[in-house]
């Protein structure tokens, strides 16, 4: 018995640190590809057929299903890392009050960012599957037309507005915590929190920039009646 | 003319419960070199006899006078009033462990359940010991290691720092993984290192500890919590027992 217990703990330990740190990572790169927009619709275009394995197909156009596979994949890297951090929640009235308590007579910075990335946590298991799934169950629509589209016009953009600096702000508390967790005795703390620090408002600056970009490729030039891009 | 401080003191004497917990205000001339430990000692000494707190040692040693003072679990006899520069100093007693009365409290009784649980202790790998014969000698760093762990004080204000051993009474916390460090570092020691690591290897042991780093942040001998915990864990995970 003890030593299935023991396996439990050490088990969902490393799996929420693993999906922690994959979903991060790709959070990353998510973010630097979408932004791609910033140098125009052609290069979004580009960068959404590559996604595709466009250089597979003869065509070029490339394959909706791999953004179908890869998003089913993500979806269930994200239901790993919300089974293994649930435990990490106050289950108790009593647990919560404690804490509450105990960051006004005892302050600390990690305590407050854990519970920043509680509170987060909890926003993005709402969030992010209805971004995935709303990818997932289009396959194509990643297309700087029917992206900007679904940003304008379908009001997605208020999703991703709320969505960036959550998603951003709960991952980067996550590495810096994780690099803490399992190489406390080998990395330098403030330089990783620095480092942190400093790629939370650069992820936060570039989404930003970003959605601006999309709502003014919404407004200014999407086609009637509403077509996928073809460059010229 | 020194500036006047202001002691604002978390008062409760648990034997009247019919009185409220409340805080009360004390006012004192700031000397040169002060400690809270030495301005409580005159406060008690010449405005208010029933103030109850800890000391022993009055040397950062014993860990009696551990307490939050301006929201930081510390030693009231190495902290210095100089150092708060509006001269208001909050007194709180250690949350975590029974409170006696005002500022002192029971870390005895935790530290003793722990030592229990985490069997802290040497198990010699000769029970029978023959006095006449020379000890075997130890390695320096193995001993400079040992030591260093041994400079743990057990004043409790890690365990005070780590919201998660306010929200789990059962979590080990930095003073247990410190103990267990201690005599998985000792060569005299019979015990495995997996057998150590048994102990800890769950919820309550380095699974159970959320990286929230207050041991780290206020142990008042500087001992390195954060790496020894990150250490722990990784080998705790890589053990062919814990897969």
């Amino acid at each position: 018995m003890q030593r299935i217990k023991l396996r439990q703990a050490g088990w969902l330990d490393r799996w929420q640190s693993l999906s922690g740190a994959i979903l991060a990572g790709f959070l990353f790169i998510h973010l630097h590809l979408e932004s791609s927009i910033l140098l125009g619709k052609d290069a979004f275009y580009k960068v959404a057929r590559m996604l595709e394995a466009g250089f597979l197909d003869p065509s070029g156009h490339g394959y909706p299903s791999v953004i179908v596979v890869f998003g089913l994949g993500l979806f269930a890297v994200l239901m790993v890392h919300a089974i293994a951090a649930i435990r990490r929640f106050p289950t108790k009235y009593k647990q919560w009050k404690i804490l509450k308590e105990f960051s006004k007579t005892v302050p600390q910075r990690e305590t407050n960012l854990w519970q920043l990335q509680l509170v987060s946590g909890f926003v993005l298991f709402f969030l992010v599957p209805v971004h995935l799934l709303g990818i997932v169950m289009n396959p194509g629509s990643i297309d700087p037309n029917l992206s900007a589209f679904r940003i304008v016009e379908q009001g997605f953009g208020f999703l991703y507005m709320a969505l960036l600096p959550v998603a951003v702000i709960h991952a980067l508390i996550g590495v810096y915590r994780l690099a803490m967790k399992w190489f406390g005795d080998k990395l330098p703390r403030e330089k990783i929190f620095k480092g942190a620090t400093v790629v939370t408002c650069w992820l936060i600056l570039l989404g930003t920039t970003s959605l601006i970009v999309w709502y003014y490729t919404g407004i200014t030039s999407l086609p009637t009646p509403l077509t996928p891009y073809s460059p010229l | 003319m020194s500036r006047q401080l202001t002691f604002k003191i978390f008062r409760y004497d648990p034997l009247q419960p019919e009185i409220k917990p409340y805080t009360q205000e004390y006012q004192l001339e700031e000397a040169s070199g002060m400690t809270v430990f030495i301005a409580l000692n005159l406060i008690r000494e010449k405005q208010d006899p029933s103030l109850q707190f800890d000391f022993v040692c009055r040397a950062g040693i014993c860990g009696s006078c551990a307490m939050v003072i301006n929201g930081v679990p510390t030693l009231a006899c190495r902290t210095l009033t100089k150092q708060y520069e509006d001269g208001i100093v909050t007194l709180l007693p250690l949350p975590g462990f029974g409170l006696i009365g005002d500022l002192s409290v029971d870390t005895g009784k935790f530290m003793r359940s722990i030592s229990e649980r985490l069997q802290a202790w040497l198990e010699p790998k000769d029970h029978e010991v023959d006095i006449h014969s020379l000890e075997i000698p130890m390695e320096s760093e193995e001993a400079e290691a040992i030591y260093e762990a041994d400079r743990c004080i057990e004043c409790g204000c890690c365990v005070s720092s780590c919201a998660t051993a306010q929200m789990r009474d059962t979590f080990v916390g930095a003073v247990g993984f410190n103990k267990v460090a201690r005599f998985a570092l000792d060569s005299r020691d019979s015990r495995e290192v997996e057998d150590f690591y048994h102990i800890i290897g769950d919820e309550d042991g380095v699974f159970g500890c959320m990286t929230l780093l207050g041991c780290q942040d206020n142990c008042p001998k500087d001992l390195n919590h954060q790496g020894q915990i990150a250490y722990l864990r990784r080998k705790i995970s890589m053990s062919d027992r814990i897969i």
